[in-house]
């Protein structure tokens, strides 16, 4: 019988087709909200998650402080041998890196620009790629490597020199855009370089571990963690797994997308006022119609269903529409990231359960709020129903 | 009038309360109504006719005495029994035809079998057969306000038809129709009670009244039941 109730649900919509059309309108400005910010959230997550798997999730990090973070300080600084780490079981390799503000000089500007010395492990673990020339090898203590952005502005090329701390290093890469931000704005030479230019042999801000294949790596962590307590008596460092990295940024996506979900759910609750609204209406309307009904013969119960898919379809034909506008949204989103900010921010990837969870809250919305309309229809009185003017 | 009666009144009161003012409709009505009989119920606007005929046809329910429908009181069932029986052995055409008017012809015939679950081929079926047996074969696909006063009329007949009941119950069928429509629908009825049904007809028409068997008026809220011999000519 459903197939009858949905073509009768059908004719009541159509009948009142500009009002119809109103309402629709009110459920698809809501779901449309919630489809986009909902699905922003999960490109933002997919982006970051795919950052992160290409890093590799058997990547720990050390760092001073005890604050949690994705990037290294400035001024914080860890004193750590790369060769102690990699004597601990299952570390398979330890990469440095030293991140320092220096004084930087070309043929036409100078100033302080933060320079990071990078171990020749961290060079890999960091996945460096370049555009041009090539990553610095390890017998090349004056090699510098330069992220796109940074090469811009100090209008330098593969081959061309300029001066950290009075001291000559030769450009002899550019990393490709469009990786982390921060690599963008990186001025990179080798660690032992930089600690000679800055007298401060040593020191390293961030340490990153890459776990060998078959060992846990959160019992490495743990491990590491141990080894550096004992040796330095206080815990004045985070040892951090990516995959626990990964989970904090994720959860705080997460949080933001169904803040943000939530606020667009107001909307969507206006929305379902505006099919109460509708719905009194045309119980009010049909009164005379309940009543010829009940007369030959429909239960109260046929006249509530009958109402609650009239109700339930407006809210379904709003939630399609405003599921296909909401996505669309979504795409011009990524697409315009892609296009704007040359970084991977957003990764587009519309998931069918949100699809099919907007679908089903859109109707369900649009039944529930014709849900008061439906009953004061079914329990119309049939005489006084066939009596209404 | 066999043995058990089709529908039986003891003694119904109906009283209308509107606002603090009680109005009774019917005061003590006693009436016994047999299968195939065919009564018209007569009357001056506002005797409570129309009340009458819904109590009869289990649309309402009396404010004091028994209505029993085939020997079952009406009172004491629960508003999806009252359906039930709506839905299985009565058929109404009211004066002001009720089609539904989004709705062609054909479908407005078919709405009481959808609510009984009758499958569509079947239903669709019946409802054809329905409107031509009411002379409208060719003007099924027809919305109501596409067709005259007496066509939409006929299609109400067949649509109280489309569940086969037992009564039909009639309020004023002619009173919106000109004469000719009007003779034209109570030929109907009075074919469909020679074929076997229970007729039941309200109207204030004489002429109307005249198509049946038996005559009852109702006056003050009473009925007072009209001997055919007795009756003058109009």
């Amino acid at each position: 019988m459903i197939r009858e109730y949905l073509s009768l649900a059908i004719r009541g919509i159509l009948h009142r087709r500009k009002r119809s059309w109103l309402t629709i309108i009110g459920i698809l400005i809501g779901i449309t909200a919630v489809v986009a910010l909902i699905s922003l959230g999960q490109s933002m997550q997919l982006a970051v998650n795919r950052q992160f798997e290409e890093f590799g999730y058997n990547v720990i990090t050390i760092m001073p402080g005890t604050l949690r973070g994705f990037h290294p300080s400035l001024t914080a600084t860890l004193e750590l041998d790369a060769a102690e780490l990699e004597a601990i079981e299952g570390v398979e390799s330890a990469g440095m890196m030293f991140y320092k503000s220096s004084y930087i000089q070309t043929e036409k500007l100078e100033g302080f620009l933060p320079v990071m010395g990078l171990s020749p492990e961290m060079v890999k673990i960091m996945l460096l790629q370049p555009a041009s020339g090539r990553l610095f090898r390890p017998d090349e203590p004056d090699g510098a490597l330069l992220g796109p952005a940074v090469a811009q502005d100090l209008e330098l090329e593969v081959g061309d020199t300029f001066k950290i701390e009075d001291r000559p290093f030769k450009v002899v890469g550019v990393l490709k855009k469009g990786g982390n931000p921060r690599n963008d704005e990186g001025i990179f030479v080798p660690l032992q370089a930089l600690w000679e230019v800055t007298g401060e042999e040593g020191k390293i801000s961030i340490a990153m571990v890459r776990v060998e294949q078959g060992y846990d790596v959160d019992e490495v962590a743990d491990r590491i963690k141990r080894v550096l307590l004992a040796r330095r008596g206080k815990e004045d460092f985070t040892v951090q797994t990516v995959e626990q990295l990964r989970k904090v940024v994720n959860q705080a996506i997460g949080i933001l997308g169904a803040f943000l979900g939530g606020i667009a759910g107001i909307s969507l609750l206006v929305g379902g006022i505006g099919v109460m609204n509708t719905m009194y209406t045309a119980v009010l309307e049909r009164t005379r119609e309940i009543g010829v009904m009940k007369a030959v013969g429909a239960k109260d119960r046929q006249i509530m269903w009958l109402f609650l898919i009239e109700s339930g379809l407006m809210g379904l034909a709003g939630g399609a529409i405003g599921t296909l506008l909401g996505v669309g949204l979504n795409v011009a989103a990524v697409m315009a990231a892609k296009r704007f900010i040359e970084a991977r921010v957003l990764e587009l990837g519309i998931s069918p359960w949100l699809v099919l969870g907007a679908l089903a809250f859109s109707f369900v919305v649009g039944a529930l709020s014709g849900l008061f309309p439906a009953r004061s229809a079914a329990k119309l009185p049939p005489v006084e129903a066939l009596r209404y003017e | 009038m066999g043995d058990k009666p089709l529908i039986e009144l003891r003694e119904v009161w109906k009283v209308y309360r509107m606002g603090k003012v009680e109005v009774p409709a019917l005061r003590g009505v006693d009436l016994a109504l047999g299968a195939g009989e065919f009564l018209a119920v007569m009357g001056p606007s506002g005797s409570g006719k129309s009340t009458l005929m819904h109590l009869m046809g289990c649309l309402d329910l009396p404010t004091r005495g028994q209505v029993l429908f085939e020997g079952a009181d009406t009172s004491r069932m629960r508003g999806t029994q009252l359906a039930e029986i709506r839905a299985h052995k009565v058929g109404f055409v009211f004066q002001t035809f009720n089609l539904i008017h989004t709705l062609t012809a054909l479908e407005n015939v078919e709405l009481p079998m959808i609510f009984r679950g009758v499958a569509r081929r079947a239903r669709r079926a019946r409802a054809e057969e329905l409107l031509r047996q009411v002379g409208l074969g060719e003007r099924m696909g027809h919305r109501p306000h596409e067709l005259s006063g007496g066509e939409q009329q006929r299609v109400a007949i067949a649509r109280a038809l489309a569940n086969d009941p037992k009564i039909i119950l009639c309020d004023e069928p002619t009173g919106n129709l000109d004469s000719e429509a009007g003779a034209k629908i109570m030929e109907l009825l009075r074919r469909l009670n020679e074929e076997g049904r229970t007729v039941v007809l309200v109207t204030h028409n004489p002429d109307m009244a005249s198509y049946a068997k038996r005559r009852v008026h109702l006056r003050d809220g009473r009925l007072v039941e009209v001997k055919a011999e007795t009756e003058a000519p109009v």
